[in-house]
């Protein structure tokens, strides 16, 4: 079943890339994509960090014996959109060592105080991006990820703070790779799918063997109370899938299951439910025809608002009388029904290849779509924000704007789910991690606001840095 | 089970007030009389896209027999007695939208017949598919006019259709055939075989217009009565007669520097033909000041953007076009690659890389209906044109806005609250 329908899908995009034709040449400049050397990067717009690392080595050979300096960064002038209290005007968030410690109308500022003026700009939290490729590096991010890479510039530029790799959830720590790892073990991922009666049954049954054995060893510590010699339950055969099924089951962990059809997202619900599992379901395409049901199981959905690119319709299935396939509402519902969501556009990555408004830099264009289809505007905010922090357990650190949490933030010439709205600055870890007007790649679009600037001179060949 | 039963009561209903609607809709002989009766929208904002650029707020719009009657300020235009009226004071009526460059309309499934590298004699006229699934979904986006065009495969794939959106038979919908000559100067065609390449795809194309032209000259000359012989008659270039008489464009697929200067050299200079560039993506802008004095419009998309890496810049490729000095400017889908009823949201993500709303929307509206020479009927709001626009519950440009209804020649084509599909 499922092997047809990949058939299907590959069949179409073969179609419309022979439509599209433009394609062909797309994928080759995706490929030959080439990162930045890092020699190159420290030349542009990591300069005043590299400044800051090499100053504070330097001073930490000079006085080895004392702790390392304090930290400070503080940002004044902007509206301050926590997300989770309202909104804030005239105030000064300041950040000690990367993290949020004072939020107010008058802050008495350290001294050595790195101080970003942003009147006129509004702050968010930075946003979360629940699902991602390419920003950071492969397992384990925080000791393989490219620091300088492109893509985490351009994912800076979308207003993104933290992303996932893999199982992952990581903080884009610009230039370095200090606090940069949030969470390890996000999910234990389930396969449990519709088409496949053979694994879904093993599956139930590790589940049921495994309650089973709760079941006995809450009788055997009943028992021991009264009787020294009672027989502890065997559990040598608690391994590999068993051990997570216990993980799960004692809600130490949490399972990601993708499901996108009503009856796989009820299936997956009753699996919830009759375990008592946590289930964060990725896709729920049909997950308005079947809200109600997945709030009673309590699960969580990441979803896309939008259809893929080269996509031939919602998926409606013309042959059932229900409601099936995308609908633009799907958000909406949810949100409706208590359905904790968070949102992440079906391309998951950033690319550089042309087509706009529909990858990982556009994460909050996703966000806005789900506005059109009913979604209110704080809550479609929220499920890039601090609901997608939720679900992936790490809204302790980031997500809105508090204290204790981490100093990450992207500040704004506007609503960010407006379309014209660009990122000014972006923070992370109580650092400036991209600065439009110092960063080569959109300096030229809307210089502080102005819609009629004159385009860039074409400089052929360029050196990086030298002709800034 | 109680739920179930709900849901399958709410679907019937659902099912049957869009079969309500839709049976009352193309052809039925009420709603006919129903259109020559008049119908009038009242509402909160009309952006005109005409000539003067007018936007009139608290607007009344009458339609009779699927055409613009009259626009004016509510406290002008008094509704006729027996007219329909559709109340919309809290939403903006804007023109339909028209996709210049667009695969959906007709048959996906033939879309690129390769059977040599030009293929002038062809038409998609025959693989209209009305009222297809994808169709459908450009009404959801306030799409009303696309024109269907062949494939890149080839460097010439034959003539587009332009077609409306809505309608149940291919008379019903297709507004010109042809529509325009598909050209595909260079970036895809060159997978027909081993060894083309730029220069023998320049060969190619430049032969058959050469071809083309001599045919069309020798028609005139027996038509002027300088010869006494009537020319053979030649299915394969009597098609092209109208487009040197510029009744019709070429949409013509170039996209990069070097060859949309082609493109412009060869179709525009020398052939003199109607020229639309229907790319002109990556540093396709660069020919902007060569575009001067001339009439050749630009399309631009799918993509919105050129990843410079020797200037470590993204260029928005409309806002670099039209800093250029290229005005006559619009976006395009290139459905199925971009979905149809994201049209408005190209025209956004173009402003988002510097571009500018207003233009941005008059680049899908009248911009691509001037490029078509179809902008007589459709892509602004004018007494006289076509009854063909959008509901939106406010700037059509913004994806938090959603076209409530669609309207093409006075009917309701599309409306969100019996089925919302955008």
């Amino acid at each position: 079943m499922t092997r047809t329908r990949r058939t299907t899908k590959n069949f179409a995009l073969l179609i419309a890339m022979m439509v599209a034709g433009v394609f062909t040449m797309s994928a080759l400049a995706f490929a030959e994509d080439p990162k930045p050397k890092p020699e190159e990067k420290s030349e542009t717009s990591a300069s005043s960090q590299d400044e800051e690392s090499v100053d504070e080595t330097e001073k930490k050979e000079e006085k080895k014996k004392e702790p390392p300096k304090d930290r400070y960064f503080a940002v004044t002038g902007a509206v301050v959109h926590t997300v989770t209290d309202g909104d804030r005007y005239g105030t000064t968030i300041l950040a000690k060592n990367g993290k949020i410690v004072e939020i107010a109308g008058s802050v008495e500022l350290p001294d050595d105080t790195e101080v970003l003026d942003a009147t006129g700009y509004h702050l968010y939290p930075g946003l979360v991006a629940v699902n991602s490729g390419g920003i950071l590096g492969a397992k384990p991010p925080d000791e393989t990820t490219d620091v300088y890479s492109l893509q985490m510039t351009l994912a800076l530029a979308g207003g993104i703070t933290t992303a996932v790799s893999g199982n992952t959830a990581a903080r884009l720590t610009f230039g370095s790779v200090e606090d940069m790892v949030v969470k390890r073990d996000l999910f234990t991922t389930l396969q449990y799918s519709t088409g496949d009666s053979g694994s879904r049954r093993k599956v139930r049954e590790g589940f049921e063997r495994v309650r089973q054995y709760l079941r006995d060893l809450q009788a055997y510590e009943e028992k021991k109370k009264v009787d020294a010699e009672a027989e502890e339950p065997d559990k040598e055969w608690l391994k590999g899938d068993y051990e997570t099924y216990l993980k799960l089951m004692r809600r130490e962990a949490v399972a990601q299951i993708s499901a996108d059809s009503a009856q796989h997202i009820v299936d997956v619900c009753q699996l919830a439910e009759r375990f008592g599992i946590s289930v964060v379901i990725r896709g729920a395409q049909e997950g308005w025809t079947v809200a109600r049901r997945m709030a009673q199981a309590g699960v969580s959905a990441t979803i896309s608002v939008r259809p893929p690119i080269f996509s031939m319709g919602d998926g409606h299935d013309e042959r059932l009388n229900r409601p099936t396939g995308r609908s633009i509402e799907n958000a909406a519902i949810l949100y409706k029904h208590g359905v904790p969501l968070a949102i992440v556009p079906s391309m998951s990555v950033v690319t550089t290849w042309g087509l706009a408004g529909r990858d990982l830099l556009h994460l909050n264009m996703e966000a806005a779509f789900a506005v059109r289809g009913g979604l209110p505007a704080d809550a479609a905010l929220r499920s890039i924000t601090i609901d997608a922090a939720r679900i992936l357990g790490i809204d302790h650190r980031v997500g809105s704007i508090e204290v204790g949490k981490d100093a990450d933030f992207f500040i704004t010439d506007g609503d960010p789910l407006h379309y014209m709205t660009l990122t000014r600055w972006t923070v992370v870890n109580g650092r400036v991690v991209y600065d439009k007007q110092k960063e080569t790649l959109y300096s030229h679009i809307r210089p502080d606001g102005d819609r009629d600037a004159p385009p860039p001179d074409d400089h052929w060949p360029r050196r990086l840095g030298a002709d800034q | 089970m109680i739920r179930q039963h709900h849901r399958r009561h709410l679907g019937v209903v659902v099912a049957a007030a869009g079969f309500a609607a839709y049976a009352g809709l193309p052809a039925g002989a009420a709603d006919q009389a129903a259109v020559a009766v008049g119908l009038a929208i009242r509402a909160g904002k009309v952006i005109t896209m005409d000539g003067e650029d007018s936007v009139i707020n608290n607007a009344v719009v009458l339609i009779k027999s699927g055409k613009i009657e009259r626009v004016g300020p509510r406290e002008e235009v008094t509704i006729p007695d027996g007219y329909r009226v559709i109340d919309a004071a809290d939403k903006w009526l804007v023109p339909g939208l028209v996709d210049a460059h667009n695969h959906t309309a007709g048959s996906l499934m033939d879309l690129n017949d390769m059977v040599y590298l030009s293929n002038p004699g062809l038409r998609t006229l025959e693989t209209i598919t009305p009222d297809n699934k994808l169709i459908k979904q450009a009404r959801a986006g306030g799409v009303t006019s696309v024109l269907l065009i062949p494939g890149s495969g080839t460097n010439m794939s034959g003539f587009g259709t332009i077609a409306k959106t809505a309608g149940r038979t291919v008379d019903e919908v297709v507004q010109r055939s042809p529509g325009s000559l598909k050209i595909a100067q260079a970036g895809n065609p060159e997978r027909y075989w081993y060894g083309v390449g730029r220069s023998f795809m320049n060969y190619n194309t430049r032969q058959t217009l050469e071809k083309a032209l001599a045919y069309h000259s020798a028609w005139n000359e027996y038509e002027a009565g300088k010869v006494a012989d009537e020319p053979i008659y030649d299915p394969i270039f009597h098609g092209f007669r109208g487009l040197f008489r510029r009744e019709y464009p070429a949409s013509v697929h170039t996209q990069i520097y070097q060859v949309v200067m082609t493109t412009i050299d060869m179709l525009d200079k020398k052939f003199k033909i109607r020229t639309v560039i229907d790319h002109g993506t990556f540093d396709g802008f660069k020919t902007a000041p060569l575009l001067e004095g001339t009439d050749v419009y630009t399309i631009n998309g799918p993509r919105q953007y050129w990843f410079d890496r020797s200037q470590r810049k993204m260029h928005g490729n409309a806002a670099r076009w039209w800093q250029g000095g290229q005005h006559r400017l619009g976006v395009n889908t290139d459905a199925p690659v971009v979905p149809q009823r994201e049209l408005s949201f190209q025209a956004a993500m173009a402003c988002w890389y510097g571009w500018k709303p207003y233009e941005a929307l008059r680049g899908v509206t009248r911009i691509p209906a001037e490029a078509l020479l179809i902008d007589d009927r459709v892509g602004s709001i004018q007494p006289g044109k076509d009854a063909d626009f959008g509901l939106w519950t406010g700037d059509p440009l913004d994806p938090r806005s959603s076209c409530e209804m669609t309207i093409i020649g006075g009917k309701v084509v599309y409306d969100a609250k019996i089925k919302r599909r955008f």
